[in-house]
């Protein structure tokens, strides 16, 4: 994708007067309107299919009306971070955006609609969209791109503590950053030059929140319960009590039992990282909730279900070394047997790819956008590792934004709110209706080598 | 030390076979070799330096981790979209369904069939001459090449021979204010560069806004040269790598140092490994848990 420079419109129909962003992701898609006049909030809904063990089927929001998670079972259109099945997409986008009573309800013929999608899309993947966006809802206008460009519109200096922008002065895309976006399916390494992807240089790490959640599952699930019809529980436990380690030798002895006969004395609490994890029981308590590990409460658990029916009971989960060993794979991914390297190497890789005169301008503007940004102490290690294996000379700094799962979505909604700029990066109905698919696909910046 | 049926494993090395081994049973599976691909051109280079040799069976056992960690539910579950959707009650009409659409909404291919599908292309792609390669029509409007020549560009560089000038580091991350609207390529090579606006403006002459690390030393004690002009044109038209060529690599450092392993028991370090199953665990205590398992798993 690249936007366009500012063109007067002489010609042609006049611009959508609002614009549907949606950042489309695996397991949530980010979607809300956006206008010069106005911009709310976004939505944030899960981009699923779920049905629940008395069989009920929740569609994208509805999940929310949802008061039994136990054993749910989810049918996600988005599949390694791409939008491959449209059945699934179309009945949760009908359900939030075109019936009836949807709750994000509008015409597409008279809105545009900017779409994220994962860098290194397949061209296949890419001409479904463009199809389904014009042939099927018909939407005015459409600008298709990669999630990472969106952050470049967003207040960049702003975020590392400069001056704000002046908002009298025309949108400029952000001159120089490093966008890293670790979300449900996988991380993504982008270095944009002004909101321009370097495509070169975009690096991907097979580790998302769907391999950590599924791990942290495989662990309790040998160690503990059986949690492996739960992974939505565990998903809320990984986003509670995960954390990434400052020191993880110094973590993983402090979570060390001992040998046998000699317990050391520390591993009841392991320096306070030992912490008790109260399942809900979708009756009395529908959500988990973290503590404080309570080395009493186990031996009770034992009484209270040897006497009495198993639900009087609270059912808890003791995590220690799975607090941090699980988001450690971002860092590690050799740690389960992957053939990849690390976060910070693969940064460093990305790099390589560039001329040495643009590190630190990249080293120094680090962004870390989706769910992952949020675990304690990722943005931390990240720095440290990654100023480990910098220049000595750069400056490396590392931040993220203030909601980093909705990041992307608010870099949409600026950019929508300069209509010029926004229309000379989409394309018309009309133009894809007199150009076609292909050319829709250059516009957007696909492979120019690929033949159909 | 008695030997229990286990093996140390905390300083052995193990034994080199040539090559990556892969896993002949599992080869076939393309949601697997999407998780593990062997055939990225940079991921073979490096595996053919790697020290870690691994055998078959527990490569096999690797992968099958690996997959399950990459499931969406632990069972095989279909949940088809509510019937209701299906006729014309209640659902909304977006007009007329066009081949392309019903084809596309029929379909129930998965990344990894669309994968395979690509990769397949790929290589005819590949084999076909280059003069096959489609013109793409070039509407007048949205290629427009050059910018308006009213555009306001501020900080116009005045000697277009001049090399990028040296820059205090700050003005990286202090520049946007100052930043000129840079000549944007619309489309792939339809337009040509703008000779006389700088894509990077960091050699803006005019003063950025004040910012709080302007007297920063560190900040002004390094100055590299930046790309010209031109590098940075040929880098921001690259085409987009394919999803295969985008996978971060096994750096070679990374694959020197040695791998770690966890006790599959408590977790704590793996220096014990089963001799039954391969699997790892910590000490003799996590061994007995662990081989109660193996008994029943493997038999005795
Ligand atoms: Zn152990
Ligand atoms: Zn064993």
């Amino acid at each position: 994708m690249a936007p366009g420079h500012r063109r007067t419109k002489s010609s042609g129909p006049a611009p959508p007067a609002r614009t549907l962003i949606i950042d489309n992701g695996a397991y949530t898609m980010k979607a809300g309107f956006s206008s010069p006049a106005s911009t709310s909030a976004p939505s944030v809904i899960p981009n699923c299919m779920a049905r629940d063990r008395e069989r009920n089927v929740y569609i994208g929001s509805q999940l929310s009306k949802c008061k039994d998670f136990g054993e749910i079972v989810f049918r996600r259109p988005v599949e390694k971070g791409y939008l491959v099945n449209w059945e699934a997409e179309k009945e949760i986008w009908d359900h939030e955006f075109f019936e009836g009573k949807a709750p994000l309800r509008c015409d597409p013929r008279e809105t545009g609609l900017i779409l994220t999608e994962a860098p290194n899309a397949l061209p296949q993947l890419q001409t479904n969209c463009d199809q389904m966006v014009f042939e099927e809802f018909g939407f005015a206008s459409y600008l298709r791109c990669p999630a990472p460009v969106l952050n470049a519109y967003n207040d960049i200096q702003a975020m590392f503590k400069a001056p704000p922008r002046d908002p009298t002065k025309p949108l400029l895309p952000a001159e120089i950053i490093l966008l890293i976006d670790s979300g449900y399916s996988h991380t993504t390494i982008t270095p944009l030059i002004q909101g321009r992807p370097l495509q070169s240089a975009i690096r991907r790490l097979d580790v998302g929140g769907k391999l950590l959640t599924n791990h942290l599952t495989r662990l309790l699930s040998l160690r503990q319960y059986d949690m492996r019809n739960d992974t939505y529980l565990v998903n809320e436990i990984k986003e509670a009590c995960c954390y990434v380690s400052k020191d993880f030798k110094a973590d993983m002895e402090a979570t060390w039992k001992g040998p046998k006969g000699d317990r050391r004395e520390i591993y009841e609490t392991a320096g306070g990282i030992a912490k008790d994890y109260i399942l809900p029981d979708f009756h009395k308590r529908t959500k988990g909730e973290m503590r404080d590990h309570d080395p009493g409460l186990a031996g009770k658990l034992k009484q209270l279900q040897s006497g009495k029916a198993p639900e009087a009971a609270e059912d808890i989960l003791t995590l220690r070394n799975e607090r941090f060993t699980v988001p450690e794979l971002l860092f590690n991914p050799s740690d389960i047997g992957m053939r990849q390297s690390g976060i910070a190497e693969l940064v460093m890789d990305s790099l390589s790819a560039l001329p040495f005169g643009l590190w630190p301008g990249f080293l120094a503007n680090i962004i870390v956008v989706g769910g992952n940004a949020n675990i304690d102490g990722f943005l931390w290690r990240l720095q440290v590792e990654i100023q480990a294996l910098a220049p000595t000379e750069c400056i490396v700094r590392v931040v993220r934004p203030a909601d980093p799962v909705v990041s992307t979505w608010n870099g949409g909604a600026e950019l929508a709110k300069d209509v010029d700029l926004l229309s000379s990066m989409s394309v018309t109905k009309q133009e894809y209706d007199e150009y076609g698919a292909a050319w829709v696909a250059r516009k957007f910046g696909g492979d120019p080598n690929w033949k159909w | 030390m008695l030997n229990f049926g286990v093996l140390e494993v905390a300083n052995s090395t193990v034994p080199a076979a040539p090559g990556w081994a892969y896993v002949p049973d599992v080869g076939a599976n393309a949601s697997m070799s999407a998780l593990q691909p062997s055939r990225s051109k940079r991921m073979r280079a490096q595996i053919a330096a790697s020290p870690h040799e691994t055998t078959a069976k527990q490569d096999a056992k690797i992968l099958r981790e690996l997959t399950a960690l990459d499931r969406e539910n632990h069972r095989d579950v279909s949940i088809p979209v509510p019937v209701r959707h299906r006729d014309n009650a209640g659902r909304v009409s977006h007009g007329k369904v066009t081949p392309a659409v019903r084809k596309i909404l029929q379909s129930q291919k998965t990344f990894a069939n669309h994968l395979a599908d690509y990769e397949a292309l790929s290589v005819i792609n590949s084999s076909l001459p280059p003069s096959n390669q489609p013109v793409v029509p070039s509407p007048a409007t949205p290629s427009t090449p050059h910018p308006p020549s009213t555009s306001k560009r501020t900080h116009r560089k005045k000697d277009a021979g001049a090399g990028p000038a040296p820059t205090p580091l700050r003005r990286v991350s202090a520049a946007s204010e100052a930043a000129t609207p840079a000549p944007i390529k619309s489309e792939i090579s339809h337009d040509t560069p703008m000779k006389d606006a700088p894509i990077l403006s960091l050699n803006s002459t005019a003063e950025p806004p004040p910012h709080p690390e302007d007297n920063n030393p560190l900040l002004v004690s390094w100055i590299p040269q930046l790309p010209t002009q031109e590098e940075m044109e040929k880098l921001l038209a690259a085409p987009p790598l394919s999803y295969n060529d985008a996978r971060g690599p096994w750096i070679p450092d990374d694959m020197r140092k040695p791998v770690r392993h966890f006790c599959d028991v408590c977790g704590y370090w793996g220096r014990v490994r089963c001799m039954r199953c391969g699997g790892r665990v910590c000490a003799l205590e996590c061994l007995g848990v662990h081989q109660e398992e193996c008994f029943t798993r493997y038999g005795a």
